[in-house]
């Protein structure tokens, strides 16, 4: 069953890639649907059977297909395993994937690689549950690379515009460099481990035998990883960048999963980071910065997409705060409420661009409260989510969260977290009032949307109400049922239900307060950022860092490169050879001379050799 | 008397003629430098053929100077003709397959 | 060992100057008809050498073939060619040349002599070497060579002809 929900979608994929690619006939766009979104609807399908499994007791299914290296001490075997984890996680990637690729039918309707585009989506969702069911690192690796290689072709979609194409490669090159570290981590853990099988349990078994700083040094790595993933900084300056591709790409890969697979990573790996406690504070602290930082610069971007992707970062932020001090569960609890609440802003987000013609500004938007209104509820509840407002799902995720750093002792993360909020819920909704309820001077003609676009919509609104309920711990009633289904090793930690009362209600007070001063600021009339302002410049160029990193390491490694090509190669590896030619041609023109076609002169160089010859040999005979 | 004088003089005679063959042009000069050295070597066969009691050796130098009749009259047939067609009997002037000349 | 009277070296002597002085005559005179008169003197002198060796036969032959034949036909040669001095090379550095390769022949005279004089060798009673002791030699034992030889003196008949004919296409004016 395992096996299936992995190579389904491949399957799917290389499916729709042969018949787009060889077949003389264009098809309809219905036969690319029924595959493409038949297959992960086929998938969801077997999640949840599985789902089913883990519910009515099982602990952890593992399947094994193939023994596929085995060179000495390292033997990987193609195998899938699904404990607790990976079933949490496949039945949401499954579930959100399938609406965004119904979402998806809609958007991309008048594309002419409408079939492309499923066959690349289909590959990114077998490689993502391929990551998630993996049974030992080599094999989440591949599913990671392959991650990382469907988020470029989807990026670079609209491969006409070239700055395009420098998107996608830039995603994929800053992937790379967290690869690099990635790799080293597991090369690493490897050696140390030589001897015994490499997959998660018996890693997990032999952990302790590891010394301790050398684990910390490949946690480091491996986080270092997720960084190029997960968009943390300093990684992080692809996923702006990345919004050049189609909305429901944003969606899926670059809001609910394929970002989140740094977190996932790190839970999986919970056996090693609670040996290294000292990394996890590093990497909440990173995670703590991250969050503000991407809150800081999404309150002053103008364009929607960009501002939820750094939106996305800020609650990635929080997720590593999470994983970082040792509450897994409350982590992968938030990646879960993320996705829901996300892919519904992405996608709403997606149905205003689409109906009004393509327009990204938000400035340039307004009052579309009455003229989409089943766009505008689903997003309001959606933006109630993410700024964490009770009942809705991101209240317990990130109150969760909040609490527990709270209650170790990590009081400027926390305060850092809660600032956060302030910012998160402030910009959520001046994008938020800014697009639907701000007086728009000019109305433009709306769009028609199809309903593959809007039902998708509904039913993820449904989830961003309700999903919080599965992890409301005993403070509010509930029994944190994902944690203990979780089973990952979380610290434990105790609190007066008092102090968290207070936390959370400090939380709300703060989203309230943002909310407030958005509306203020932008509900009625639109406030164009002045950028005299030092302050406002420096923000609203994002802190410039994209400069920097161009100025201090593309410039740089492009001035060696060009170094290497105009000088070393051809003056100095050339250089020998042709040094060495021209000795020769030298040479040999010396000895040409030789040659003046007078016999006379060749028998004066026959005397001359036998005469040194005799020489020779009277000096050997002794009769000189 | 020891044969020792005679192969004194054959190697003197054998000298004299190498050198007149190496620094002389005239074609004719080197021709008869060469038959020089030939003469030589029959001097120190007839030599030989004292010393060791039998006529071999004189045999040997009378073949030899057969050879010597038959080079002759190829040599200076070559001499004739190649005064035909280049009206100069100067080794030097016959360089043809020179490095300069045809690579130069 | 043989006595050795005054009288075989004088003339061993006399001939050997004699030889000596033809050979230098050939190669140090400019004019190519001196040169053959050297030689000649050399032949003759070579000859006498071949009598004073016993070898009776072999001096005629000399005579008969080197005198007769080869410095004939070179004189011939020369005569019929009939340079006139301003037309013959103009070797301005001959005796440059002779130094040199003289410096350079003085090793390989020196090995040739030095590696025939180790021998401890000396002259025995011989017969003269008549030409019934030569013919009887050249027709038992040598017979193989003879017969090799007369082809070889074919063979350079015809290439002397050929070499040397006149041949009609190359009176055509070509250099």
């Amino acid at each position: 069953m395992l096996s299936l929900i992995v190579l389904l979608p491949f399957l799917s994929a290389l499916f729709m890639g042969c018949v787009y690619l060889f077949s003389n006939i264009k098809r309809k766009n219905s036969f690319y649907t029924f595959f493409g979104v038949g297959t992960p609807l086929l998938v969801t399908i077997f999640s949840f059977m599985v789902g089913k499994e883990f519910i009515s007791g099982s602990e952890m299914i593992h399947e094994s297909l193939f023994q596929w290296v085995n060179i000495g001490g390292f033997q990987v075997e193609i195998a899938f395993m699904a404990d607790a984890l990976s079933v949490v996680m496949i039945s949401f990637i499954t579930f959100i994937g399938t609406l965004i690729h119904l979402y998806a039918s809609g958007y991309m309707k008048e594309d002419d690689g409408y079939g492309k585009f499923f066959s690349y989506f289909n590959l990114f969702m077998g490689s993502m549950l391929l990551l998630v069911l993996a049974d030992n690192p080599i094999m989440m690796f591949i599913g990671w690379e392959l991650v990382g290689l469907s988020s470029y072709l989807l990026i670079g979609f609209y491969h006409q515009d070239s700055s395009n194409i420098t998107a996608a490669n830039k995603a994929f090159i800053l992937n790379r460099v967290g690869d690099f570290a990635f790799i080293s981590g597991i090369s690493l853990l490897f050696v140390t481990l030589e001897g015994s099988a490499f997959t998660y349990l018996s890693i997990a078994e032999n952990i302790s035998s590891i010394d301790s700083q050398l684990l910390s040094v490949i946690g480091l790595l491996l986080f270092i990883g997720a960084m190029g993933k997960s968009a943390q900084i300093p990684l992080y300056v692809w996923l702006p960048d990345a919004m050049a591709g189609p909305t429901p790409v944003s969606a899926l890969i670059h809001a609910a999963t394929m970002v989140t697979a740094g977190v996932y990573m790190v839970a999986r790996y919970s056996f090693l980071y609670v040996e290294i406690p000292d990394i996890g504070v590093f990497i909440a602290s990173i995670g703590a910065a991250s969050a503000l930082f991407a809150a800081l610069i999404a309150s002053y971007q103008n364009d929607i997409k960009k501002i939820l992707a750094y939106s996305t970062m800020s609650q990635l932020g929080y997720m590593f705060i999470a994983v970082g001090l040792g509450f897994y569960s409350s982590g992968i609890f938030h990646v879960f409420t993320h996705a829901f609440f996300k892919a519904l802003l992405f996608m709403g987000a997606g149905a205003v661009i689409v109906a009004l013609h393509h327009e990204q500004n938000i400035f340039k938007m307004g009052q579309l409260k009455e003229r989409l209104p089943f766009v505008y509820i689903t997003m309001f509840i959606a933006t109630l989510a993410i700024s964490g407002i009770a009942p809705f799902a991101g209240f317990f995720s990130k109150d969760a969260i909040l609490v527990a750093t709270f209650a170790s002792e990590h009081y400027v993360i926390w305060a850092i977290g809660s600032f956060t909020v302030f910012l998160t819920a402030f910009y959520m909704f001046r994008l938020f009032f800014s697009v639907f309820h701000a007086r728009e001077s000019e109305q433009k003609e709306l769009k028609e949307l199809p309903n593959s676009m809007t039902k998708p919509l509904l039913v993820l609104a449904i989830g961003s109400t309700f999903a919080g309920f599965l992890g409301v711990n005993e403070a509010y009633g509930g029994s944190a049922i994902l944690n203990s289904f979780l089973s990952l090793p979380d610290k434990t930690l105790q609190i007066n239900h008092s102090v968290e009362y207070t936390l959370s209600f400090v939380n709300t007070l703060l989203a309230f307060v943002g909310i407030f001063y958005a509306y203020k600021k932008f509900a009625r009339d639109k406030k164009i950022i002045d950028e005299e302002n030092l302050f406002n410049k420096l923000l609203v160029n994002k802190f410039y860092i994209d400069e920097l990193y161009q100025y201090f390491i593309v410039k740089p490694l492009l001035f060696l490169s060009s170094c290497i090509v105009n000088i070393i190669d051809p003056k100095i590896f050339d250089g020998v050879f042709h040094l060495n030619v021209w000795s020769y041609k030298k040479a040999a023109l010396v000895f040409a001379k030789l040659q003046t076609g007078n016999v006379r002169h060749y028998s004066l160089y026959i005397l001359l050799s036998v005469s040194m010859l005799s020489l020779y040999m009277l000096y050997n005979f002794g009769w000189l | 008397m020891s044969p020792n004088l005679f192969f004194l003089l054959a190697s003197v005679i054998f000298s004299i003629g190498l050198v007149g063959l190496v620094s002389r042009r005239n074609l004719f000069i080197i021709y008869m430098s060469i038959e020089l050295m030939l003469s030589s070597v029959n001097l120190i066969l007839a030599t030989f053929s004292r010393v060791l009691g039998n006529a071999d050796g004189s045999v040997i130098a009378l073949l030899i100077m057969a050879v010597i009749a038959a080079e002759a009259a190829l040599f200076l047939a070559m001499i004739v003709h190649l005064y035909r067609s280049r009206k100069t009997i100067d080794s030097d002037q016959y360089n043809a397959l020179s490095q300069e000349k045809n690579y130069a | 060992m043989l006595e050795t009277s005054i009288l075989e070296l004088l003339v061993f002597s006399v001939l050997a100057l004699f030889m000596i002085g033809g050979s230098i005559a050939v190669i140090t005179n400019k004019q190519t008809i001196f040169s053959a008169f050297g030689f000649l003197l050399v032949m003759i002198a070579l000859a006498g050498m071949f009598a004073l060796l016993q070898s009776q036969f072999l001096a005629l032959a000399q005579i008969m073939i080197s005198v007769g034949a080869v410095v004939v036909l070179s004189m011939l040669t020369i005569l019929t060619v009939n340079l006139k001095e301003e037309n013959l090379p103009k070797e301005k550095n001959r005796y440059k040349w002779m130094i040199v390769a003289t410096l350079l022949v003085l090793p390989i005279t020196y090995l040739l002599y030095r590696s025939m004089d180790e021998a401890y060798i000396y002259f025995v009673d011989i017969d003269k070497v008549s030409s019934q002791v030569v013919g009887k030699l050249l027709f038992s034992d040598w017979v193989l060579p003879f017969e090799i030889v007369s082809i070889l003196l074919l063979t350079a008949m015809l290439g002397a002809i050929v070499i040397a004919r006149k041949d009609d296409t190359e009176q055509k004016g070509r250099t």
